[in-house]
């Protein structure tokens, strides 16, 4: 299949030259890949979003879909999950949605290690309501809701998630697409809950990222993805934040399998809706008899 | 016959254990048994409670005299001992100490010895004593027979417990609601702990593996609710349990169940509140809560068992509503319901079979038939009118459900007929116990909230000359419902809001109290 027979008719909202155009595409291009490699089946994959710009890929993607409400996604996914462990489910997210509103979900989808893939549209601020900070917005960020200032330092999510367990991190930059849709390929066939957090510059609230990340992105070379202290430190190279120029590792920084979370229920086996249940109304009541 | 029992002791003496015991052997003997559980929010200390209420007739409700406390400590005695009937007995410490001691076991055991005290004073045999105990307490259970013989030795029998015909069924509401899922034919249950729903949380995950089913206890509520419409969209059927803080913390999702048609049972047991309030009490305060829980308006459902063999029929029920049309389902208890155990000749499932599948889209945002967003005027129209339309469809459908249930002598002729008592939820149990000492009262009990059974329930007012409302809750808010639903104003009402359930003797007493008015 080609990429584009993954694409609706439905009319692209998000604004011209918008970074997610791109990550739409990578996306197209790893699952078309995939399923022309025979890897994947299209007809099983599900996508599930929060809500905000990124959200939107709901409607340009001709995929099972889940338009989930904001910050929820990766609960709503873990369901998708446990209801049909056959699924290949994505979820995708926003900065906003994933790392403040979905926070504890972050944290524990990445200990419970099950195999679903977690793509974050992070442009550092929330755009859909017009330009106010996020976890990820750098230290004295002015709009709307801040016109003091941001006094906070902004969250490092790979870090986060290299500690929580996460068993397959990475980060990529919207618009290397060969690259971001390579990244995507490895992360839905890497088994267990696997996260990238994506660089897509904001080209209306959050105008510097972009000409900051085409100077300092690099591909990050060299790493032995399953050394926990090195990805630590590579993760810490860039802090999100735009004081000086700092060099932005892209690609995996941490990789290593370990029992996925469906793999510990013996009684997880496909989907439940396939499973004809006849009650044995005597055996359930006999323990009150 | 009709005793009641009061085990006491500080929370980790075992005194809910035992009573269940002793409920369940007096079950197997063919005496009705009713079992009132009280404690407060801590590990170890305080005093927990049970009232057992014991007698040949049917009883669902428990009584504040006693003839018997059983106690496990002295704090029992010295708070309970006021409620003790004139010739009624205590045993406690000064009988149960010097066998643990002589045993040298821990303290736990005296709990095995006032079994053994109680059962002989009622002259029930050794033996089917020592067989009940070795089938709860399994290889463990040597030194707890020795215990129980122990105590046996140590009193006379005083009076005759007769041997019923029939070996009868001790459940909990929280039971009912259990097996009332997986009669529906659940598939996940996911709950974060909340008293006093979690005994559903941890009833099924141990039984998990038996019934193919799977239990998992997420990070939060929101994660909770969220996970379940995941699975909900897959095909499974999915029931969470919480109470109302954990409730509150759903409520975004139960939106998002009417917006994307994805069927989702909720048990909702409430407890005193408001906030963390009286956290293992009971309480009706969240009525109006659970029917409005949900910003935007699409169609839900929510039933109210009175106990617990109607607890599996109306999970049974919500499952099947939910997933018929596609919308949350809310089955509300309390802790009241939840904690008690009664008793019942048979246990009984109903036919209705659940049936949800997997769909290939859902969505939060206003969505035409293939789930993409829609913006237009035409679009929104069409979606407001398809959830509504459920509304109806459901309201025609639950009729068939017995969404009301008259007990008492008929009314009689329309306007003189006789008065009338309304309640839903747990307060029927000490309704019904109430009734057959109130002349001239019938009792209504609302099941289903909503959709709201508004002519039943006006009918029934209507050949009624004085109407009272029975409320576990300071506002009363079905009169409120009732007024919305019929247009008809409540006066009399009778509320209970100290965190404690009510029994049959205040109602008789307040009941007597507005029928001289």
């Amino acid at each position: 299949m080609k990429p584009e027979e993954l694409g609706t008719k439905e009319i692209n909202t998000w604004c011209p030259g918008c970074p997610n155009f791109s990550i739409l595409q990578a996306v197209k291009e790893a699952l078309s890949n995939l399923a022309n490699q025979g890897k994947l089946n299209i007809e099983n994959v599900a996508m599930v979003t929060g809500i905000g710009c990124h959200a939107k890929i709901y409607d340009y993607l001709n995929l099972k879909g889940f338009y989930g409400i904001h910050g929820r996604t990766l609960p709503i996914a873990f369901g998708v999950k446990l209801g049909n462990p056959g699924l290949t489910v994505i979820g995708f997210g926003g900065d906003g949605d994933t790392y403040a509103e979905g926070m504890e979900h972050f944290i524990h989808n990445c200990r419970y290690n099950a195999d679903l893939t977690m793509l974050v549209h992070n442009n550092q601020v929330f755009s859909l309501t017009t330009g106010q900070f996020t976890p990820t917005t750098e230290k004295g960020f002015k709009d709307g809701s801040s016109p003091l200032g941001l006094a906070e330092k902004p969250i490092n999510p790979l870090v986060l998630a290299i500690e929580a367990g996460a068993s397959f991190v990475a980060r990529g930059f919207a618009l290397d697409v060969p690259h971001l849709g390579e990244l995507i390929t490895q992360a839905v066939m890497h088994k267990g809950f696997s996260f990238i957090d994506i660089l897509q510059p904001c080209i209306v609230y959050h105008k510097y990222s972009l000409p900051y990340f085409n100077k300092n992105v690099y591909k990050l070379e060299n790493h032995d993805v399953t050394d926990f202290a090195s990805a630590l430190t590579r993760a810490r190279e860039w802090d999100y934040s735009y004081e000086k120029d700092v060099k932005i590792p892209v690609g995996i920084f941490y990789k290593k399998e370990r029992p996925v979370f469906e793999s510990q229920w013996p009684q997880l086996k496909g989907a439940w809706s396939t499973i004809q249940r006849k009650i044995n109304w005597q055996n359930v009541t006999k323990e009150f008899k | 016959m009709e005793k009641t029992i009061l085990i006491g002791g500080a929370a980790g003496l075992g005194s809910a254990v035992t009573s269940h015991l002793i409920g369940k052997i007096l079950c197997s003997l063919g005496y009705y048994v009713f079992d009132y559980r009280d404690y407060p929010s801590l590990i170890k200390g305080g005093n927990n409670f049970n009232v057992l209420r014991i007698a040949d007739q049917p009883v669902y409700s428990h009584k504040q005299k006693y003839d018997i406390i059983l106690a496990l400590d002295q704090g029992t005695i010295n708070l309970h001992k006021k409620d003790l009937k004139k010739g009624g007995l205590i045993f406690g410490n000064k009988e149960t100490g010097p066998i643990v001691q002589k045993l040298q076991g821990p303290q736990i055991l005296a709990n095995d010895v006032l079994i053994g005290m109680f059962f002989k004073h009622f002259g029930v045999g050794l033996k089917i004593i020592l067989a009940a105990v070795e089938k709860e307490f399994g290889s463990k259970s040597d030194l707890i027979k020795k215990a129980v013989e122990e105590g046996y030795q140590l009193v006379e029998t005083k009076e005759k417990l007769k041997k019923g015909q029939l070996v009868k069924y001790f459940i909990s509401g929280n039971e009912g609601i259990s097996i009332g899922s997986i009669a529906a034919g659940m598939d996940l249950h996911l709950a974060y702990p909340m008293t006093p729903a979690s005994p559903v949380l941890t009833f099924l995950a141990k039984r998990q593996l038996e019934n193919n089913i799977l239990v998992f206890q997420p990070e939060n509520e929101i994660a909770v609710v969220n996970m379940a419409l995941g699975a909900s969209f897959t095909g499974a059927k999915v029931m969470v349990g919480t109470s109302g803080g954990g409730f509150a913390l759903m409520t975004e999702a139960i939106s998002l169940s009417g917006m994307a048609d994805l069927p989702l049972v909720i048990y909702l047991a409430q407890r005193t509140g408001p906030s963390t309030g009286v956290p293992t009490h009971t309480a009706q305060g969240d009525l109006k809560f659970a029917l409005n829980a949900g910003h935007g308006e699409f169609a839900k459902i929510v039933v109210a068992p009175g106990d617990a063999k109607e607890a599996i029929i109306r999970t049974q029920e919500a499952f099947y509503l939910s997933c018929k049309y596609r919308t949350p389902a809310i089955v509300l208890g309390d802790k009241h319901l939840g904690e008690s155990n009664y008793t019942f000749d048979e246990l009984e499932k109903s036919k209705l079979a659940a049936v949800s599948s997997p769909v290939n889209r859902a969505s939060s945002y206003e969505h035409n038939a293939l789930g993409h967003t829609v913006e237009d005027i035409a679009s929104v129209i069409k979606g407001h009118e398809r959830r509504i339309k459920k509304i109806a469809l459901v309201e025609k459908e639950f009729l068939k459900f017995n969404p009301v249930s008259v007990y008492g002598p008929p009314a009689g002729e329309a306007g003189k007929g006789s008065n009338l008592i309304i309640s839903y939820g747990s307060t029927k149990g000490a309704i019904i116990d109430a009734l057959s000492s109130l002349k001239g009262f019938r009792f209504l009990q609302i099941s289903y909230l909503k959709p709201f059974p508004k002519e039943a329930v006006r009918r029934e007012i209507k050949k009624s000359r004085k109407v009272i409302l029975i409320e576990n809750s300071a506002t009363g808010a079905l009169a409120d419902v009732i007024a919305e639903q019929t247009g008809i104003i409540i006066k009399n009402k009778i509320l209970k809001y100290d965190g404690r359930p009510f029994i049959s003797d205040d109602i008789i007493k307040n009941i007597k109290k507005v029928d001289e008015d």
